[in-house]
């Protein structure tokens, strides 16, 4: 029976999964990716099927739980987003010499903008170092087809294939017709084969030559895949602008010639399989038009891949703009400019600069993103400034990032670079016999996925510092995923949790102390206490565990107790209330002349009583 | 039916992916092609949010500048610095106070692209309701009785009744019948 409804795209691609017989889905949270996999679970669960489902610690683990059930012969997926593919890429160029048995599709989801990464990375760009095969869906149910295709690509070429959705087509959202879904009989069975399983190094020369030449089967294929390849050129007729793109920009290119009614002059070359690149079909569309204009997110790929350069306008020639998303705006007008430089009729239906510059000179003020009130981190950061207030503050990915609001963080690099970069700083200035505190604060699923082995090397190689470990006992900004510490799996049943002090422990930490920071005075004195630690000859690195459970994700734990918070008239507009501690609560109401509390804001958490230092903020 | 381009926006918290979420399961309902775009992730923290939903034939989910119908914003601020969104002849609903909205130089640009702003003071009524997280139902609400979208109103509140989880429903439906009150025609 068929049914409509409205899926978003990460739950299209989840959808396209299931159809697919995809028996296993592993994953890492990371926008925009991160929910593919619940959507995949809610759908196993309505649908009553029985695909095995993980939240892995990290991509790198994700993708080799799923490699290993593509070669006992199973569909098989991986889900991150466009830096997870880093993360897990060591297991990519192997695999990919390897080959596959059963489909497996890696899905790399990329943020153009970047909206909420650290890089605006084209996962493209791997698949073509990897030398596996990539898909560019333009929006969710061309992702749902694409993930199917990629299965059938998978397992007819034996490689694996790279689906990589950008976060317009994750985030959108599409009424989809869909049907029941039905269980894969598949049963996992595992050939040995150590010179492919296994291979050493002479072995590997031979895989690496299978798969150069599977690709050139694979690009065969690809011309023909009209279904996601085409153009609508006239047979005979020349065209002094062509247009090429793929993915998201596609989508985008297509409505705007569509508003403007200019299909028939303006011929579009939609390349949907951006690696490896239908070359004869794109040498057919070039030689149609004088220039071709190639429009693709977020690198070049596309451009880089095609034979006759000569006649492309393109990021090499700086026609498009080689960073930020390519909004609907900044396609139309590179179109435009391109029409012009070939004179051809420019597109009308555009706005002009008006409204920009009224926007402009309205210096609106910028909302930046910031702690939720009533947040453990806020408290924690807080109380961190206060004990070490000269200290270097490395930090990581997550929401915490945003105590760099704060001056509470100096750095973030990558995932676990909390840790290792509080090593390297410490070395550096231990080097010339300069003492330099550091202060490291990481988030629990962080130190999860990336914090053990970064511990590991800093304990072994005698590296000084405190440790933070800001536990919210959950993984807060891609959406609250369970972490290992909670012993909650990804479809809700029981697993082993795995408490945060016994692996600190197992990493040969001898200083562990857990509190809770909203309890700042405690933190403080836990802090100073581990100073004391650090600095001991026979001390070593210290870690505290900051533990009070998210907000959003624990609503009713987090704050037992509501305690009603006013400002009194002692209020001396210091500002260090608003600078130090930052809470979206707390807010200077200029008719009054002092700072006051937002009561609909406020959590009610009850930490600022410990933070006007004229003792202003009480408890009404 | 020509498409429609609707923009929501507003800051993050502030429930815009709901109100997206009833808007196209409302359009869906009444069988028409949905497509739209949302922000997740670090911006959910406070920051700038906002959502895009085209109901029609189209391929991309984004609303190109100048396209927009309909602009419904939960923030002053941000209703401005979306503003070049807006179509000619477009509509602009957001929360902010009836004396002094648009700004004048705003009001002089909406004129001039003959687009006309309406003001509800949406997140006063959701803190009177004492549900201060509802501002959006009553933007909503407030939408809906101009019944000038491809959504009439009880289109959109029996979607509130339908998607609302249990424990927030009653409370849902108080916002939107409280923001529905509030019309207030700017220009009537």
């Amino acid at each position: 029976m068929k049914r409509k409804d409205i899926f978003l795209g990460n739950g299209a691609i989840a959808l396209g999964l299931l159809e697919a017989g995809c028996q296993m889905v592993t994953s890492y949270p990371g926008t925009p990716s991160s929910e593919i996999l619940p959507e995949v679970v809610r759908l196993v669960k309505s649908e009553g099927l029985d695909t095995y489902v993980e939240w892995s610690t990290n991509e790198k683990v994700a993708l080799d739980a799923a490699f290993a059930a593509s070669i006992t012969g199973k569909r098989a997926a991986c889900c991150m987003k466009q830096v997870g593919l880093n993360v897990a890429s060591d297991s990519l160029m192997s695999a990919a010499y390897m080959g596959t048995i059963g489909g497996l599709v890696i899905i790399s989801c990329d943020d153009p903008g970047p909206h909420s990464s650290q890089t605006e990375q084209d996962s493209r760009l791997m698949a073509r170092i990897a030398k596996v095969p990539v898909l560019d869906p333009s929006n969710p149910q061309e992702a749902r087809e694409m993930v199917q295709l990629a299965m059938d690509i998978s397992e007819e070429f034996r490689t694996p294939v790279i689906l990589r959705p950008a976060i317009r087509v994750c985030h959108a959202r599409q009424s989809i017709s869909w049907g029941s879904l039905k269980n894969s009989n598949r049963k996992a069975s595992f050939e040995k084969d150590p010179t492919r399983w296994a291979a050493t190094p002479g072995f590997r020369f031979k895989l690496h030559g299978e798969l150069n030449q599977k690709l050139k089967e694979i690009r065969k294929k690809f011309e023909g895949l009209t279904l996601y390849n085409f153009h609508n050129l006239k047979p005979g007729k020349r065209y002094p602008l062509g247009i090429i793109a793929g993915g998201v920009p596609y989508s985008v290119v297509h409505d705007i010639l569509s508003e403007e009614g200019r299909e028939d002059d303006i011929p579009v070359l939609k390349i949907g399989t951006t690696y490896p690149l239908p070359e004869d079909l794109s040498d057919e569309f070039m030689s149609a038009c004088e220039k071709v204009l190639v429009i693709e997110e977020t690198d070049t790929v596309i451009e880089y891949l095609l034979r006759d350069k000569n006649k492309v306008l393109g990021r090499l020639s700086d026609h498009v703009p080689s960073q930020g998303e390519l909004l609907p705006e900044v396609i139309y007008n590179l179109i435009n400019r391109a029409l012009d430089e070939c004179q051809s009729s420019p597109l009308k239906g555009g706005i002009g600069p008006e409204a920009l510059e009224l926007v402009k000179n309205l210096e609106l003020p910028v909302k930046r993103p910031t702690l939720c009130p009533g947040c453990a981190h806020r408290a924690a950061f807080f109380a961190i400034r206060k004990a070490k207030p000269k200290a270097i503050y490395t930090s990581d990915i997550g929401c915490y990032t945003l105590g760099l609001n704060m001056g509470a963080v100096d750095t973030v690099l990558d995932m676990g670079a909390a840790i290792t970069m509080a090593c390297g700083f410490y070395h550096s200035f231990a080097q010339d016999n300069v003492i330099q505190s550091v202060v490291s604060t990481i988030g629990d699923s962080t130190f999860y996925h990336a914090g053990s082995a970064g511990l590991m090397s800093a304990v072994y190689n005698d590296a000084r510092f405190i440790l933070i470990i800001l536990d919210n006992q959950i993984t807060a900004m891609t959406g609250m995923q369970p972490t290992p510490a909670l012993g909650i799996r990804a479809d809700g049943s029981t697993g082993k949790a795995i408490p945060l002090e016994r692996i600190v422990a197992g990493c040969g930490v001898d200083f562990i102390e857990v509190v809770d920071p909203y309890d700042i005075k405690s933190l403080i004195g836990l802090i100073k206490k581990a100073d004391k630690w650090v600095q001991d000859p026979n001390g070593g690195i210290a870690v505290i565990i900051a533990r009070h459970p998210c907000l959003i994700a624990y609503r009713d734990e987090a704050i037992p107790q509501r305690k009603n918070v006013i400002i009194t008239e002692d209020c001396v507009e210091c500002n260090y209330c608003i600078d130090r501690f930052e809470c979206p609560a707390l807010y200077k109401d200029e008719e009054l002349g002092r700072t006051v509390v937002d009561q609909g804001m406020c959590s009610g958490c009850g930490v600022c009583l410990e933070v006007c230092p004229k003792g202003a903020i009480i408890e009404a | 039916m020509e498409n429609v381009n609707i923009v929501l926006c507003g800051l993050g918290g502030q429930g815009i992916l709901f109100m997206t979420k009833v808007l196209a399961q409302a359009a869906l309902k009444k069988d028409l092609k949905v497509l739209g775009a949302e922000t997740h992730g670090m911006a959910q923290r406070g920051g700038s949010v906002i959502s895009h939903l085209k109901l029609g034939s189209v391929e991309g989910s984004l609303v190109r500048a100048g396209t927009a119908h309909y602009l419904l914003s939960l923030d002053e601020n941000e209703a401005y610095r979306n503003i070049s969104l807006l179509a000619k002849g477009g509509r602009l609903y957001a929360d902010a106070k009836e004396k002094s909205f648009p700004r004048p130089e705003v009001k002089q640009y909406l004129d001039s692209l003959e687009i006309v702003a309406r003001s509800v003071p949406a997140g006063k009524i959701a803190m009177e309701m004492g549900s201060p997280m509802s501002s959006n139902l009553a933007m909503l609400g407030f939408f809906s009785a101009f019944n000038e979208g491809p959504l009439n109103h009880k289109e959109i509140r029996d979607t509130i009744d339908q998607i609302s989880p249990d424990r927030f429903k009653e409370n849902n439906l108080k916002a939107f019948d409280a923001g529905f009150a509030g019309k207030t025609d700017k220009r009537g």
